[in-house]
């Protein structure tokens, strides 16, 4: 690979979202001796900026402008792109958050580039090309991808590459002007932001855990249940369309076909029987728990550990424990 | 207004996965094609905001070969899309989400742009990159995933949100924009056998042929799709004995932690 590896940071508040710290680490990876330059758009680029060097960064870009506060992809694009020219990059590392997912196709298009989404392992051969693995039908194939042209663009998916760590030399961070955007399009304005409810924890997408709750539950009070569970592992909450349907919890919470589709480290279905429609939503997570009064229930074949009894009896003995080991 | 609505031919969900003989692609002998998944809530959007603004007209618009692109949008116009476009490709080229972005972009512009609907995803290769780079090459503007589509005929412009991480991003936007719609949170409708007989007879209009991209640009922007595999399969759980509840919770506890390795 000839130029340096550029990677888009995206920032929730003043932090650097987590996700794109992992496309930090894969872009360390792929970037070897080559250079990782991170780009950071927007306002009060500053606190972001220095976490970013110090994680292996050679080199922070801010481009501060309040125009990209808030997101468009015909914006972001273009000034990426802009950078990615004069830097003479040849790979864009983006994030799998809903604002990098909008804006990989968008880059590519622009940039005459090759691309990849949706990446969970990527390597580069000793003649620099990329050789990417993607999971495709709701995690029931894996699709190999090889990008050999001089540019390419590569979507990751959250929680599928660690988060680098702190050792190595500290970058430098470089303000930069607004490069030349080019013709920008009409673009829409943001008018409010209705967030879930404060302290909900992380969200679905970005959660290494998600403690998920079916009908078993019985009646939504119960969710403070999970909920404990949830916060003794720094998890978030999800649910089966049974329990959003019955207006037990938001539409937000339900994961599968119809609903959200999860890949954390650890899925742990509580009182879900594990319908077809549920499964495609969870099945790419790294390890996933039952816990189900049923033996005979449909989620125990997808299962990694099955606990078979009742779940008002189990989920408190299980909080307790993980309180216990991890010191809470 | 004119709506156009993007959709591409998936494998019907229930499809068995077999990779070809080559290991590169999904073994398509057999398989039935459907509009399904993002798509289909794609098609129920347009159908809706038809329905609400009068005099509005929806196309959809397909890129891929004979006869399952043919046969998608045939179903498309039988839920009620006005008009349909078709850009053929062969099976191959199908399979590249940058070239169908080019294709669909070409098709799109050869009437009015005003709003243009696409799934945030296709069921199948779940890339997510042909709205966005459509947007790109019609130079308009793209959201996504956006739910709540609306026209506010007072104000001229769409109210809608996107459902980003921690909430819903409410927002406006005037036309022509892109729009990547989330999943089904609208029921898509199912098709009167009335409107099926109909859409059989309908006219397909056909996109101008793409034109080749230059041997540089083809090169820079190609993507080889070397590899498709099933994952292990799941073997089923191990389940764990245990005569209390505690119990049930230490050998767990133990497995993530140990075995597992995915205790935070
Ligand atoms: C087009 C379509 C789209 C759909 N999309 C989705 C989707 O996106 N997401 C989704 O989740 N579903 C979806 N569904 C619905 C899906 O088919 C199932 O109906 C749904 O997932 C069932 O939810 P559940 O597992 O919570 O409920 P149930 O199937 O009723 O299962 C409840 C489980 O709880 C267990 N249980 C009961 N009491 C206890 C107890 N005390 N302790 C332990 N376990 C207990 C039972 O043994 C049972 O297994 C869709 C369906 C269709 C047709």
């Amino acid at each position: 690979m000839s130029g340096p590896v550029l990677v888009v940071v995206e920032r929730r508040g003043r932090d650097p979202v987590r996700s794109s710290l992992e496309a930090i680490g894969a872009a360390r990876n792929l970037a070897g001796g080559t250079g990782l330059v991170a780009v950071l758009l927007g306002s009060d680029l500053e606190p972001a900026a220095r976490i970013v060097a110090s994680l292996g960064a050679s080199k922070v870009i801010t481009v501060p402008d309040r125009r990209f506060d808030t997101f468009h992809a015909a914006l972001w694009a273009g000034a990426v792109v802009s950078m990615a020219q004069e830097l003479l990059v040849s790979t864009i590392v983006v994030a799998g958050t809903t604002n990098g997912r909008q804006l990989t196709g968008r880059l590519a298009a622009r940039w005459g580039a090759a691309a990849v989404s949706g990446v969970t392992e990527i390597a580069s051969t000793p003649e620099g090309v990329l050789v990417a693995l993607r999971p495709i039908f709701s995690g029931r194939a894996i699709q190999e991808v090889r990008l050999e042209g001089p540019r390419r663009v590569v979507g990751l998916r959250p929680n599928a590459f660690p988060e680098p760590d702190a050792s190595g030399p500290v970058g430098t961070v470089e303000e930069h002007p607004v490069p030349e955007l080019g013709s920008t399009p009409a673009l829409g304005q943001r008018i409010a932001f209705e967030g879930a409810a404060a302290g909900a924890g992380p969200d679905l997408a970005e959660a290494t855990v998600i403690v998920s709750g079916g009908r078993g539950l019985k009646a939504p009070e119960n969710f403070r249940l999970l909920e404990e569970l949830a916060a003794s592992l720094g998890g978030a909450v999800g649910a089966s369309r049974a329990v959003t349907d019955s207006g037990w919890k938001p539409t937000s919470y339900q994961i599968g076909q119809t609903g959200r589709t999860v890949s954390p480290q650890l899925y742990i279905a509580v009182g879900i029987s594990g319908a077809i429609q549920h499964l495609v939503g969870m099945i790419s997570s790294r390890t996933i728990v039952a816990i189900n009064s049923d033996p005979n229930a449909p989620i125990f074949k997808v299962a990694d550990y099955g606990v078979v009894g009742d779940l008002f009896q189990i989920v408190p003995a299980l909080t307790a424990e993980i309180r216990k080991v991890r010191g809470i | 207004m004119e709506i156009l609505v993007l959709v591409k031919p998936v494998p019907d969900p229930e499809t068995r996965l077999r990779p070809n003989a080559a290991g590169t692609g999904l073994d398509t002998e057999g398989v039935k094609w459907v509009l399904a998944g993002y798509d289909e809530s794609a098609v129920e959007q347009a159908l809706l905001l038809k329905e609400a603004i009068a005099g509005s007209h929806v196309r959809a618009v397909a890129f891929g070969p004979a006869p399952r692109t043919e046969e998608i949008l045939r179903s498309a116009l039988a839920l009620g899309c006005d008009a349909a476009t078709w850009a053929e490709a062969s099976g191959e080229q199908a399979l590249d989400p940058l070239l169908a972005a080019q294709a669909l972009a070409q098709a799109c512009s050869t009437g009015p742009v005003e709003l243009v609907l696409v799934g945030k995803q296709a069921l199948d290769d779940e890339a997510g990159l042909v709205g966005p780079a459509v947007a790109e090459r019609l130079g308009i503007a793209d959201y996504g995933p956006v739910v709540d589509l609306r026209w506010d005929v007072s104000a001229g412009q769409f109210t809608f949100a996107r459902a980003i991480e921690g909430g819903l991003e409410r927002m406006t936007a005037p036309a022509p924009m892109l729009v990547c719609l989330q999943q089904a949170w609208n029921d898509p409708r199912t098709a009167k056998l009335q409107n099926v007989l109909k859409a059989r007879r309908t006219a397909i209009d056909r996109a101008p042929a793409l034109s080749a991209p230059s041997a540089p640009e083809a090169a820079a922007s190609s993507a080889r799709i070397s590899g498709f595999r099933l994952p292990p399969p799941r073997t089923g759980a191990k389940m764990i004995e245990y005569k209390t509840p505690q119990e049930a919770a230490e050998k767990l506890v133990r497995l993530l932690r140990d075995e597992a390795k995915t205790l935070p």
